[in-house]
Parts: structure tokens; sequence; C-alpha cells
């Protein structure tokens, strides 16, 4: 007992800046074993499509679904290691990076959404001529990237995993060269997302100069009440509320949250739509998880001024989400827009900043993870043939139309996920919604509250539009429909399940977010 | 397994059984789903047959936890799926029952696209209301409030026979769902409050007088939509005139009864001192409603739309009983809901034998149906004497006591509200003169049919209910009286 103690403080001593679970530098490795393996698959892979697809004696061939299949074994493996890795806790890499219960949660959700949307998407790729296996390699770099910044504990590590994230996804959105949509998408995306990251930096860096930490838990020690010199000694404290702002905003512009919204429909619009699908789901996740600990963890103290500005912006972009999507007409600019008011409502609960709230908002990004992927699969399948090899894809509301008589299985499945997703029960959005408007009310955020359910009111009329144009309307010109993948058959039919009986047993969603919502408030 | 449980799940087994059946088969399908709606129609009497009238406990009571481990976590101790019935909700569901398999009944030859669907929606639609009046807890109350909507809004899209059909639809959504947000609100503001949202244990919590206020306006804007109070009843008649027959006779029989059931079950004993703070509000635009619904229903031309109107009146009439707070008042609009539940659908049923046969509920088009649909005359006669509450039928004795309740309370309000018993007489002796009677209109409409065998039996029960609540209303009053008892007894009231 005594030599464990002091075996202990001799470890403090050699190793002072060590936090609480590190032992030795050489456990560090176990910690990232996951992105490790990842990382290593897409080197592997990446070589092995480069050889590969320039041989001759192999007639040049088409890699796309070959790598996809081996990605998603990849990422399928990674996850077995996530979840089966013995080291589940400490503060690894001189406290760069983390790894807890958030970070576990989070990382299986963004593996299991960056899985389903690469399966969805796999015929789509063939089908649409985005022949490149890079594709295939980025969005797993990117699926690497997002795990690491799931479990940055530092602004360094951080924003390197940011921005490592965004490279790939500028690429990706500007992958379909011959597409002036989607070149002019990748374009912007690039422009708005490098001057994102210039804020987050300058953020970063403001932080850094007035208090010389970088690492968030550090941070918050600093603000905790007891760190009063900040205050009184060195007039620094505003400097440090700018660099939050500057954090803030930075993230803010990563979310699509409202005021820094402006890029998202065009960019959604623009790329290729499995990519689409990709960007609502994936970067949403990694950017809450970093977002909960750095503004729980490092800012905690300074609740009232980064609450206030996260209530104006989920504020406005609930508002805007609900009425911006009134008068569109392309399915994906719908999709974009809705889920700028999706953002909004998860915004609510992290502006809560209560156990409830935190709970409430994984509940909701779980959720609303696995509407988007069923809502994306069927968007992505293909639609019409005009001629022999060219295949049209739903880009209007009104393709969907008479979907009801040509698939009714399909239409029944999205309207199904379209009434859940504008929050109507029994169906799994509506107690995501009630769940983060219970968290609202019980931290006093009446308006929010109000605002939340007026503005779901208001944007249940396009997403029953959608409905109503399956259902109800007769299409001008009658479209066939080919049929629907197998693979995304299987995810659509997975997330339908999901949302339909997700009544009959929510306890072990409700479960795992309270525990990772307590951890996380401890 | 309780008899309630069996019950709530026999439509949905039916209607997983209908899935497995090809469409084509549509004989099959229209049978298979008669046979289980009226089977659960008999599971509900025999509810009625073992409810114990001596007591005003929930009986059949069911509860599952939906999130485990109650006691780890308090603030989910509450999320269970808790069911009972007492003598109020008893009635709803067997009315409920008593209509699906007319609803089916009804669709047999006039529905003949997407057979499957519509049985599976009836029957969906049936398992979701049995949950709904026999749920014990907030949250799964406005759950199942709210889910009815979406079987009702796809009845009403697709089966309906207009094109406006999609605005009436879009209406009746977006109305309820309007007002019923709201609800939510007040719901977790409830659960925040006390931490839990069991009924039971809520009727035992106390609010403030200013939140209670509150509370009670929120749950008041989404039942005011549903009941429908004056202001926000554009809904109904458009969703009544483009919903298919039994999409119509469900709405009127128990979709309307969803908001004064929820004042019943919810309002007044919650909120006895906002009760008695609103009941002039109440008494005020339920009157407002009676006249004006009733004025308004001499001049409409649409058969559906002046039944549906006066669907409007008799609601009104049912709340004002509800708010005089007193047992009569309240037995008599609980009659009242369940004799509308009765008369109203057989009205629209008689239209749908109008519309099946000409295609237009335009009462301009037909005249003397009493020379050439004789059976038919008589059932129209008979229910609409029925529903202008002629004495010997069931709606009287739901008028009379709440007129008895409302002259103990309010007399000046009694006697607006009596006016509305003339105005109905009025536009009910219209209605049917200029049906019925006259010389048929033989440019118009050249070829009759008077009830077939299917229709004719389809309606006996109504006419049998109808007489056997007018001239015996006992079994129903003994099994209202120990619950509504309950109610009324509000230790604030005395």
């Amino acid at each position: 007992m005594f030599s464990d103690f002091q075996n202990e403080l001799h470890y403090n001593q050699l190793y002072p800046d060590f936090g609480f679970n590190t032992v030795l530098f050489e456990n560090d490795f176990k910690g990232i074993f996951p992105e490790l393996f990842l990382v290593l698959t897409i080197l592997l892979l990446l070589v092995y499509g480069v050889i590969l697809s320039t041989s001759k004696e192999k007639k040049y061939p088409l890699l796309i679904g070959n790598i996809g299949w081996l990605g998603l074994l990849g990422i399928f493996l990674t996850f077995v290691l996530l979840i089966k890795n013995p080291l589940s806790d400490g503060l690894i890499f001189y406290n760069t990076l983390i790894i807890d219960q958030e970070t576990q949660f989070f990382k299986i959700i963004a593996l299991g959404g960056s899985f389903f949307s690469i399966l969805i998407s796999l015929d789509y790729m063939k089908k649409e001529g985005l022949n490149g296996f890079e594709i295939i390699i980025l969005t797993l770099l990117s699926t690497a990237s997002i795990l690491f910044l799931i479990s940055s504990a530092d602004f360094i590590s951080m924003y390197l995993a940011i921005e490592f994230q965004s490279l790939c996804f500028y690429v990706m959105a500007g992958s379909k060269r011959d597409s002036e949509f989607s070149t002019e998408a990748g374009l912007k995306y690039f422009l708005l997302g490098a001057f994102s990251s210039g804020l987050l930096l300058f953020g970063c860096s403001l932080i850094y100069g007035f208090t010389g930490i970088t690492n968030f838990t550090e941070l918050g020690k600093l603000f905790t009440p007891g760190g009063q010199e900040l205050v009184t000694g060195l007039y620094s404290l505003r400097g440090c509320e700018l660099g939050m702002i500057f954090i803030l905003v930075g993230l803010l512009f990563k979310l699509t949250a409202v005021p820094f919204h402006m890029w998202a429909p065009d960019v959604y619009e623009g790329a290729p739509t499995s990519i689409t699908a990709f960007f609502s789901i994936t970067p949403k996740i990694s950017i809450l998880a970093v977002f909960i600990r750095v503004f729980l963890e490092g800012f905690y103290d300074l609740m009232i001024d980064w609450q206030t500005i996260l209530i104006f912006s989920a504020f406005f972009s609930m508002i805007l989400g609900a009425v911006a999507a009134l008068s569109q007409n392309k399915i994906k600019r719908l999709l974009a827009y809705s889920s700028i008011g999706h953002v909004g409502y998860l915004l609510v609960g992290l502006c809560c900043g209560t156990i409830e709230g935190i709970q409430g908002l994984l509940i909701y990004l779980v959720v609303y993870v696995l509407m988007t992927i069923n809502i994306f699969g069927i968007v992505l399948f293909p639609l019409r043939r005009e001629f022999i090899n060219s295949v049209h894809r739903i880009k209007y509301t009104t393709d969907l139309g008479m979907m009801a008589k040509t698939n009714p299985v399909l239409a029944f499945t999205l309207t199904v996920s379209m009434f859940s997703i504008a929050g109507i029960p029994p169906l799994a959005g509506f107690y995501s919604k009630a769940f983060l408007f219970f968290a609202t009310l019980s931290s006093n955020l009446y308006l929010l509250a109000v605002i939340g359910v007026l503005t779901s009111v208001v944007s249940c009329f396009y997403y029953i539009r959608v409905v109503k144009i399956m259902y109800f309307e007769n299409p001008k010109n009658w479209l066939s429909f080919s049929q629907i993948p197998k693979e995304s058959a299987l995810v659509v039919g997975i997330s339908f399940f999901f949302i339909l009986f997700f009544v009959f047993y929510p306890s072990p969603l409700y479960l795992a977010t309270h525990k990772v919502a307590l951890f996380l408030s401890l | 397994m309780t008899l309630l449980l069996f019950c709530l799940l026999f439509p949905l087994f039916g209607a997983l059984i209908l899935l497995f059946v090809p469409s084509w088969n549509y004989k099959l399908i229209r049978s298979v789903a008669l046979y289980i709606s009226l089977g659960t129609f008999l599971l509900s009497l025999l509810l009625w047959i073992q409810f114990d009238n001596s007591t005003g406990k929930f009986q059949f009571m069911q509860s599952f936890a939906l999130v485990e481990h109650a006691a780890k976590q308090p603030e989910y101790s509450s999320l269970t799926f808790i069911i009972g019935i007492d003598g109020i909700s008893l009635f709803f569901i067997i009315l409920t029952t008593f209509l699906i398999p007319v609803c089916i009944l009804v669709g047999w030859k006039s529905i003949i696209v997407y057979v499957k669907e519509y049985c599976i929606a009836f029957l969906v639609l049936e398992s979701l209301m049995i949950c709904f009046f026999s749920v014990l807890d907030l949250l799964l109350f406005y759950v199942f409030f709210e889910s009815v909507l979406i079987p009702m809004f796809i009845i009403i899209g697709i089966w309906g026979s207009r094109e406006r059909k999609i605005r009436a639809a879009y209406q009746f959504f977006l109305y309820t769902l309007f007002g019923s947000v709201l609800m939510l609100l007040a719901i977790l503001l409830i659960y925040f409050q006390s931490g839990t949202t069991d009924l039971q244990i809520l009727y035992t919590t106390l609010f403030s007088e200013t939140r209670e206020i509150l509370l009670w306006l929120f749950f008041f804007a989404s039942f005011a939509v549903k009941v429908p109070m004056v202001p926000v009843h554009i809904w109904l008649p458009e969703a009544h005139v483009e919903a298919p027959t039994a999409g119509s006779v469900i709405l009127a029989g128990i979709m309307l009864k969803l908001g004064t059931y929820g004042f019943l079950r919810l309002s007044l004993p919650f909120f006895p001192y906002a009760c008695i703070y609103f009941t002039p509000l109440i008494y005020t635009m339920s009157v407002i409603a009676i006249i004006y619904t009733s004025l308004t229903t001499l001049r409409q031309v649409d058969l559906k739309k002046i039944i549906a109107y006066s669907s409007v009146a008799h609601m009104n009439f049912i709340t004002i009983g509800l708010f005089t707070l007193n047992t009569q008042g309240v037995e008599g609009s609980v009659m009242l809901m369940l004799s509308h539940g009765i008369v109203s659908p057989a009205l629209f049923l008689l239209v749908g034998v109008l519309y099946d046969r000409h295609k237009t509920r335009l009462l301009r088009y037909y005249a003397g149906c009493g020379r050439t649909m004789p059976l038919f005359a008589i059932m129209f006669l008979f229910f609409t004497m029925a529903n202008l509450s002629l004495p010997g039928t069931s709606s009287f004795i739901g008028e009379f006591l709440v007129l008895t309740g409302l002259f103990q309370t309010n007399t000046f309000v009694a006697v607006l509200a009596t006016t509305g018993t003339i105005l109905g007489a009025a536009y009910a002796l219209w209605l049917c003169n200029r049906v019925i009677y006259g010389i048929g209109k033989v440019y118009y409409i050249n070829c009759f049919s008077d009830l077939t065998r299917r229709e004719f039996f389809m309606f006996l029960p109504f006419v049998i209910l109808v007489l056997w609540m007018g001239l015996q209303p006992e079994p129903f009053l003994n099994s209202l009286h120990s619950s509504i008892g309950n109610v009324v007894n509000h230790p604030f009231w005395k």
C-alpha cells in the first residue's frame, strides 16, 4: 500500500505534467489503437489502389467498389477495436488526446455514421461515374480525422484534427470535376472553411497568448472562481473572452449554425449527393463532440458569455431552418436548410449546460443521424433512365411524385422518416425533441422552448409537403424508378425500424446517453 | 396480460396479419379486417361486463417500464406505459371499437384502391385510439393524442373525394399540431415540476395558481382545436367534407371526443382553480360557437358541411356541460359525447350512402328521397330527430342533464345555450325537408336505389343504441357515476 503510494509520488515527480490516469508513455499507442489501425488501413488501401488501378495487365480496373468494401471492412474492424479497447480512460500523448466515455460514445456514432453513409453511396458512386477510388480514401481519412477530433483535449490537436477533416472535405466537395456545381461547391466550401479555420486559430492563439495554456482541462482550472488572478492581475479575462468568442464563431461556422450558415445550402446542393450525405452526418458529430469538450470543460465558468451567443445562434438557426426551407424546390437544398434547423435544436441542448441538456443533445444527435441516413438512403437511389446508360437522380422534390404508386414500401419509409424528423409522435424524432425541450424548460430557457416547438410546427409544412407529393399529387410525367441497391435497402431498413420502433424500447439509448452526460458533468 | 391489453393489441395483430396477405386478394383482406375489428368490439364489451361499477379507481391496470433501472434514475421513473380504464374511458373505448367495423363495412364497395392499406390504417388507428383512452401517463397521453394524426392525414389525403382534400388534410394536420405543441410544453413543465408523468400521482399534485392558469391555457390551446371551439374550428368542416365517409365517421365519432376527453381527464382534475377562473371564458366561447355554428349551418349547401357544423354546435354544448363542474352537467356531457359519437357518424354514413349513389353532396340536387328511397328516408329522419335531441333519443338525455347542471350554476348561459336547441331544430328540420320531402329532381338524378342489406344492417345497431340510450340510460350512467364523482368532488370545489 505504502509502496504504491511512493511509486505514484515517484512518477508524479518524474512526469509532473501527466494527468490522472496516465502512467507511462508506452501505453499511449494502446489508447489510439483504433485510429492507428484505421490510418494504416487507409495507407494500405491507397497503395493497393494506386498500384492496381494503374496496372496494364489488369486493364486499369475501376476500384471504387473493391476499395469501398475493403474500407467498410476497415471501419468495421476499427469499430471492433474501439469497443474492445482495454484502455478506455485516460489522457495520452502528453495530454493532447483524451479517451473517456464521451469520446467512446461519439466515436461509435461517428464510425456508424460514416459506415452507413459509405454503404449507401457505393452504388451511387459507381453509377454516377465517380470512378476515382480516392473518394473512398478521403472519406476514410476524414473518418480518421473525426476520431482524432473527438478525442482531442488540446487546442493544437483540435485545430490539427479540424484542418485534417476540413481538407478532406474540400476535396470531396469538389470531387465531381465535370460538374460546375461540384467545383463551385468545393471552392465555396474551401474559402469559407479556411476563413472559419482562421478565426478558430486566431481564437486559439488569443487564448494561448493571454494564458499560456492550450489544454482544455487546465484552461478549465484557470477559470474556476479560484483563479481570480486573471481578473484582478493581468486584465486578461477580456482577452480570454475574445479568444473564446473567436473559437465559438469558428466552430459555429463548421456546424453551419445560423449567422454563419451561408455556405451550407450551396455546398450541400453542389456536392455529389453521396458526399452531401456524408457532410450532413459526420462533421456534426465530431464538431459537437469538440464543442462539448471545449465549452463544458474549458470554458465552463464563462458560461454566461457563451450561453448568450449560443442562445442567439440556436434561436435563429431554428427559425431560419424552418422558414427558409419552406420555399425550396430542390430536395438537397431542402435537406440543407432542415439540417440548419436541426443544428439549432442541437445547440439548444448545448445552451442548457446541464446534464439533461447534454443528454438531450446526445439523444437528438443519434436519432438525427439515423433519420438523415434513412432519408439520404432513399434520396440516393437511382431514379429514371432516359437513355440506356444515363441515370437521373432525384433533384426536385416533385421528382418523388407518385412514388407511393411505383415504390410503395420506399414511399412509406420516407413518409415515416419525414414525420419523424418533423417530430410527430410516436416516432423517434418526437422523443428526441421532447427530451430536448424538457431540458430547456428545466434550465429556464422558456423562450427557446417556445420557439423550438413553434418552429417545429412550421417545419412540418415542408416535411409533410414531401409526403403530400409522394402520396396525393399526380405528377406531370411519371418517372420510373430502378431497383434500390441491396446495401442501401439494408441501411434504410435498419434505420426505419429504429425510427418506428424506438417507442417500444427507448431504454438503451437513454441509459447510454445518461451515462455519458453524467460522466461529462461530474 | 389483462383484457384491456389484449383488446389494445388485437387490432395491431390484425394489421400485422394483413401485411402478409397479398393485396390483390382484397376480399380476404376486408373480411379479415372486419372479423378482427368485430372481435375487438366483443373484447371491449367483455371489458364492460367485467367492469366494477362500484369504484372510481382505474381498473385493468397494467404497466411496463419503457426505461429500465428506474431506481437508479429518478428522472425517468415515470416513463412507463401504464394503462387502465375507469368509467369514463370505458365507454370511449367501446365507442371506438364499435365504430371501426362500421368504417370497414362502409368501404366494402366504395373503396376499390388500396384496400389493404385502408384496412391497415383503420386497424392501427383503432389501436392508437384505444391506447389514447386507456393510457395513464401524461407524456404518452400526448403521444397518442398526436399519433392519430398520421393515419388520419393519410386517410383524408388518399381516400378523400376531391382535389381540395390535400388542403383539408394540411389544415387538419397543422391546426391540430399547432395547438398541441403548446400542450407538449405544458406537459414538460409539469414533468419538470413534479418529476413524474404518472396521471395517478399527478392527480394529487398541486400547482401554484399562476402556473395553473398558464398550464390550463396551454392545454386549452390544444383541446380547443380538437373540440373545436369557435375561432379554431375551420379545419373541421374542411376535413369532414373532404374525408371519405369512414374518415368522417371516425372524425365525428372519436376524434372530436379527444379534446373533450382531455378536458375531463386532465384539465378538470389538474387545475381546479384555473377551471373556475376560466369558466366564463369557456361559457362565452361555447355559447358563441353554439349560436354561430347553428346559424352557419343554415346557409351551407354541402350536406356534409351541415352535419359538420352541427357537430361543432354539439361539441360546444359538451364543453359547457363539462365546466358546470357538477355531477349532472359532467355526466350529461359524457352522455352527450357518447350519443353524438353515435348519431353524428350515422348521419355521415347516410350522407355517404347518398354520395355513393349519386357522387354529389350538394343539397340542390337532392329532393324527394322519401319517395324513391323509403328506408333511407326513415333512417335519415330518425337520426335527424336524434340529432336535434328529441326526447326518447340518446341526445336528449345528455342535453337535458347538461341543461339541468347548467341552470344550477349560471341561468343566463343556460338560457342562451337552450336557444341552441331551437336553432338546432331549425337546421335539422330544414335539411330533412329538403332531402326527403318534395318532388324528386329527376333531371339531375335519374336512377335510385334504396339501402342495400349491408347498409341496413350497418345502421341497425346505431338505431338500437340511440333508442337504448334514450329510453334506458341507467346502465351507462351506473358505470359513470363513481368515476365522475371522483372528478367532480374535487376538494377545491367544495
